[in-house]
């Protein structure tokens, strides 16, 4: 309760801070919807072109890269310390963190606030209600509790990646590249239903970064449609599979941790 | 004169080349994106084939991804050289500093470039069919589409000193900058190739700077563009090249000028 408390007080002293320069605040926040707003745009005139993919219809794919969209930079937005592992080992500041009594993830999540990403979340719930429309979307209790829970454990998933930087970053100084791929790589593929890819892809984004279990499995059950083939209450219980990934990046977070070395600089 | 341009191209040369295993990293950060992308675009031409071969689009996204480091600048050099007064020094030099920002981006543009392009597109060409990058339409084009990429570099160089001049006057890289920067982005066709938006969109499109940089090499390149409209196409890539730095050169100045030098 005491650490939720102090993430809250944390968020709202790096807003106050990022607001000293609104002219540059306001600036940032128009770039990231440009940023967004140009991949929105590479969506729309792709469905201009091609009409659908498989079966999945122009707003079944607006709405899929508006849920990917929203959970990603939602973890963006409010987790971003987790992604700055890299320079703090290597400017040495992860030992201050490693006096003080509070754990050291709390205290990295406390770090930094990314309130740029505001905007892109904006331009991803648009394009959800955009394509929701145009896929005649009918809301029920179950389906809102869907996605819940994909933007709940897709978040979770995309916070696993953090983590897998992370440990890179305390492993060997010099946050990796590769990882990224992992990262923006998912996010980039997954806008997309996994369906659509060949064998090996799919495989990653299900068994190792489990983005169709946690994101597509429920999206699919909420345009009516199913992915896999599998009996509705996978759509529910599948993205349980999120937590159990954010989970093992945790402990593994946890042990790379204990190997860590100062760069005493 | 021109010797010292060519030693600050040569410094800039030798520090790039000092980041081998960053390129690596990067290389396989943009092979599988180079994948994905190309597995979309696989699945998209299975539903409903285009007027455009598939094999030219597959092409286009390889070289995009070969050659991002074309579009994207990475030069925050002048923005701290500002802030931390270092300017000063530089203005002393007896040169030209846009020139020699110029080159200096230029040689990270072509070492950037160069230690990404050659394994990538040997792995690019060991794909299978119809996942791999085609061979040029024609012997003509492969050598119009080198000239074209020249003057697409010229022309980003020279793009990308623009925005260090904007950085200078508003000291802030992340707003105007960071904005053009993202536009050059979806205008490059880095995100979703030229080719495959609206027919009506490209005629304005393709005319645009941003699509001088690597569009039109990669349109000579897949013989979307004949060798016969290869004058017309480094016609348009020269005249905007000229424009750009003469603008560029023409801010510098201006800020030149009336620079405050920070610090201490």
């Amino acid at each position: 309760m005491d650490t939720i408390r102090l993430y809250f007080r944390s968020m709202k002293m790096l807003l106050r801070s990022h607001l000293q320069y609104p002219a540059s605040f306001i600036l940032q926040l128009c770039s990231q919807a440009v940023m967004l707003g140009g991949e929105l745009l590479a969506v729309l005139l792709i469905i201009d072109r091609f009409d659908s993919l498989n079966q999945w219809s122009g707003g079944d794919l607006l709405f899929f890269f508006g849920v990917m969209s929203v959970t990603f930079y939602i973890m963006e937005c409010f987790a971003r310390g987790v992604t700055s592992f890299g320079p703090l080992v290597q400017k040495g500041t992860l030992d201050i963190f490693l006096l003080r009594p509070r754990g050291v993830l709390t205290q990295v999540i406390c770090y930094q606030l990314d309130p740029r990403r505001l905007t892109a979340i904006l331009v991803g719930v648009a394009a959800m209600v955009m394509g929701g429309r145009q896929s005649n979307v009918t809301w029920t209790a179950l389906k809102a509790l869907a996605l819940a829970e994909a933007i709940v454990f897709g978040g979770l998933v995309v916070l696993g990646l953090f983590f897998i930087e992370a440990m890179f970053s305390v492993r060997s100084v010099k946050s990796i590249e590769v990882v990224n791929a992992l990262t923006y790589g998912g996010r980039s593929a997954c806008q997309y239903p996994i369906d659509i890819y060949p064998e090996p892809l799919k495989i990653l984004f299900t068994a190792v970064a489990p983005f169709a279990l946690t994101i597509h499995l429920p999206v699919s059950y909420i345009l009516g449609k199913n992915l896999f083939g599998w009996p509705d209450a996978a759509a529910f219980l599948c993205p349980l599979a999120g937590g159990a990934f954010f989970l093992i990046m945790y402990v593994l977070l946890q042990f790379a941790l204990r190997y860590y070395r100062s760069t005493g600089s | 004169m021109i010797k010292s341009y060519f030693s600050a191209f040569r410094m800039r040369w030798k520090m790039e080349t000092q980041y081998r295993g960053a390129a690596l990293g990067g290389i396989l950060c943009q092979i599988f994106f180079g994948l994905i992308l190309v597995a979309l675009y696989r699945a998209l031409y299975a539903g409903r084939p285009q007027t455009l071969p598939l094999s030219a689009v597959v092409s286009y996204v390889w070289i995009q991804q070969c050659c991002f480091r074309i579009v994207t600048s990475a030069e925050s050099g002048i923005l701290d050289s500002v802030m931390t007064g270092q300017i000063a020094y530089e203005l002393c030099r007896p040169l030209n500093l846009y020139g020699y920002y110029f080159v200096r981006d230029m040689a990270y543009k072509i070492v950037g470039c160069g230690m990404r392009a050659f394994p990538m597109l040997v792995f690019a060409i060991l794909l299978p069919e119809g996942w791999g990058i085609s061979a040029p339409a024609s012997l003509p084009g492969f050598v119009l589409m080198l000239l074209a990429l020249f003057l697409g570099l010229l022309c980003a160089c020279a793009l990308d000193n623009i925005c260090m001049a904007a950085t200078m006057k508003t000291l802030d890289n992340r707003g105007v900058a960071s904005m053009l920067n993202l536009l050059a982005l979806s205008l490059s066709g880095n995100i979703l190739p030229l080719t495959l938006f609206p027919d009506s969109w490209q005629k304005v499109i393709t005319l645009l700077p941003y699509a001088q940089m690597l569009d039109a090499p990669i349109r000579l390149y897949t013989g979307e563009w004949a060798v016969a409209a290869a004058p017309r196409v480094l016609l348009v890539q020269g005249v905007w090249a000229v424009l750009l730095i003469a603008f560029g050169a023409f801010l510098w100045r201006q800020n030149l000028r009336r620079v405050i030098v920070q610090g201490g």
